[in-house]
């Protein structure tokens, strides 16, 4: 197995406060990992390394087994970074798709492999090549800024929430197209983004970050704060439509996040009679997603403003029946949510 | 107020009619500021991208001072070149007071500090969202910074015309180092000056119609370029 990047105890830290911890972190050649987390929990930090845009505090960090001391733009050719606010050139299409081509003194074939990444993306050439960088909607221009990576065909295609803040269709194309990065030209790709379910189905593996930390190698489902007192010591988190989520041990405070893993989530069709778990929470399914080649499925729950993911096996799915619009209760105990 | 509606009127006759002092002075004004710009643009844009991109000890002192110049009265820009360039200043011998050349450095000076510290400004105030973009598509150092200066090109188009318009419409220089000579160095400012004293409203109004047309292009550029580099 070749890995593209290993990370061995790499931090960051910004103003005297450490923002990135990672123990130990490696990316395979060829694979797509995604990275989850909540706001402000070293994702993008974590991505500016990868991408070489910035040297870490301290630590090590191998890129394809060769370690980095100096960060270059001969490194950054080779791992190419999608920011979350996309900034077009202000140029026409063209000019801002060959622009890393010419960066790379490329002369041959430039029209020809322009219009090929904005096939990639959707873009028909003969119309969108012309157009200037304020002629285009907001999944347009993010769309280009795609084309303008892939156009490289990097080593490293790193991608910020790149669907965040566009339009359903652009942010299907620009799925397909990430898709297609890998099959077409092997590239790695790393991949933050806030659907938790894309994520998952397009990714090899996903980690979870919180508080500049990789938490976990699996998928979580992070219950934000604020949290009340109960009174038998547990804490309780009120929903929007009266439910209440109810959780054991002490949070850090009002505000902490509590990690329950999809695994501990049962679902069923009815209130349990005789169930010891004390969460029982009635919500609408909203997406299915196969996971292990098929063998569980993750099924998305949303219950008012909160969003839970459960993780089910193949025989349990027949067994409920249930499909995306179906009622179920989530049944999961108190204890099962952890403090993060 | 008949003076001024008779005044008007008078223009409008001036400039139809062609009146050759006239367009004399508006030739003349068009071609030593024309001169004049394209020598601060040449030195101005990369001193002020310099000043603006790269951090270096003094850096602050430069700018406070270039911010400062910006607003210095065209009449000591004027005192300070006929200092230089009088017979007995240091720079006499080489004959410059009351030519055009003379007039253009003396505008140089005038017009340099706009340049400077506007093109400063729009270079600072370039978004690091843009700068990580090219850094992330692979620019090298040399083509980061030509390129950041590319993408900044409206505002710095922006600072070219602000600097245009204080080098067209000032009349200390032109006066001072000029001399307002007929046929040579006579500028529609220091002919409007002239013929104001002298109690001649028409061709000053006809001149200050030309200067006051031109300003319109030029802000109407700025205008433009400046929603450019918002966008």
């Amino acid at each position: 197995m070749t890995y593209i990047y290993e990370l061995e105890n790499i931090t960051q830290s910004y103003a005297g406060r450490t923002v990135l911890e990672v123990s130990e972190l490696k990316i395979e050649r060829g694979s797509i990992l995604g990275i989850t987390g909540p706001n402000g929990c070293g994702k993008s930090t974590l991505l500016r390394i990868l991408a070489f845009l910035e040297r870490p505090r301290s630590g090590r960090l191998l890129f394809k087994s060769i370690p980095v001391h100096d960060i270059n733009e001969q490194l950054r050719r080779e791992a190419t970074l999608l920011l979350q606010e996309t900034r077009l050139l202000k140029r026409t299409v063209f000019e801002n798709v060959v622009y890393g081509l010419k960066a790379r003194a490329i002369k041959e074939g430039l029209t020809r492999k322009v219009h090929s990444a904005l096939e990639m993306v959707g873009l028909d050439p003969e119309d969108f090549a012309g157009r200037h960088w304020f002629q285009l909607s907001g999944g347009e221009s993010q769309r280009v800024a795609l084309a303008s990576r892939l156009v490289l065909r990097p080593e490293v295609l790193i991608l910020d929430e790149p669907t965040a803040s566009i339009d359903a269709n652009s942010a299907r194309i620009i799925a397909r197209a990430i898709v297609d990065a890998r099959e077409k030209f092997g590239a790695s790709i790393v991949l933050v983004s806030h659907d938790i379910e894309w994520s998952y189905s397009a990714a090899d593996e996903v980690i979870s970050m919180f508080s500049g930390k990789i938490r976990s190698k699996n998928i979580e489902n992070i219950i934000q704060g604020p949290w009340e007192e109960g009174n038998d010591g547990t804490v309780l988190r009120y929903l929007e439509d009266g439910q209440i989520i109810t959780a054991a041990g002490k949070p850090g405070n009002e505000y902490s996040m509590g990690l329950l893993d999809p695994g501990d989530i049962i679902l069923s069709l009815d209130y349990p009679g005789n169930s010891s778990a004390r969460n029982t929470l009635r919500g609408t399914v909203t997406r299915m997603n196969l996971e292990d080649e098929g063998r569980s499925i993750l099924v998305t729950v949303n219950i008012q403003d909160t969003v839970l993911t459960s993780r089910i096996t193949k025989g349990s799915l027949s067994r409920l029946g249930i499909v995306p619009g179906s009622t179920v209760i989530l049944v999961f105990k108190s204890n099962s949510i952890r403090w993060a | 107020m008949h003076y001024l509606s008779d005044g008007f009127k008078a223009a409008f006759t001036i400039l139809l009619s062609g009146q050759e002092e006239t367009f004399n002075a508006i030739f003349t004004t068009l071609k030593v500021s024309t001169f004049s710009i394209l020598l601060t643009l040449a030195a101005g844009i990369p001193l002020g991208f310099i000043l603006g991109y790269y951090s270096f000890p003094g850096k602050h002192a430069c700018r406070a001072i270039s911010d400062t110049l910006m607003a210095i009265p065209t009449v000591v820009v004027g005192l300070l070149i006929y200092a230089f360039i009088s017979r007995s200043g240091p720079f006499g011998g080489l004959g410059l007071l009351f030519t055009l050349r003379g007039v253009a450095i003396g505008q140089f000076f005038l017009g340099l500090p706009v340049v400077v510290s506007l093109t400063a400004s729009a270079t600072e105030q370039m978004e690091d969202s843009t700068r990580l973009t090219l850094m992330t598509l692979g620019a090298s150092p040399g083509q980061l910074a030509a390129s950041s200066l590319w993408e900044g090109r409206y505002a710095v188009v922006a600072a070219a015309m602000t600097a245009y318009s204080r080098i067209i419409s000032e009349v200390g220089v032109s006066m001072m180092i000029g001399g307002n000579i007929k046929w040579r160095t006579r500028t529609i400012t220091t002919a409007i000056a002239l013929e104001t004293g002298k109690g001649q409203f028409a061709e000053g109004i006809a001149l200050g119609i030309v200067l006051l047309s031109i300003a319109f292009i030029v802000n109407g550029a700025v205008s433009v370029a400046r929603k450019r580099a918002a966008s």
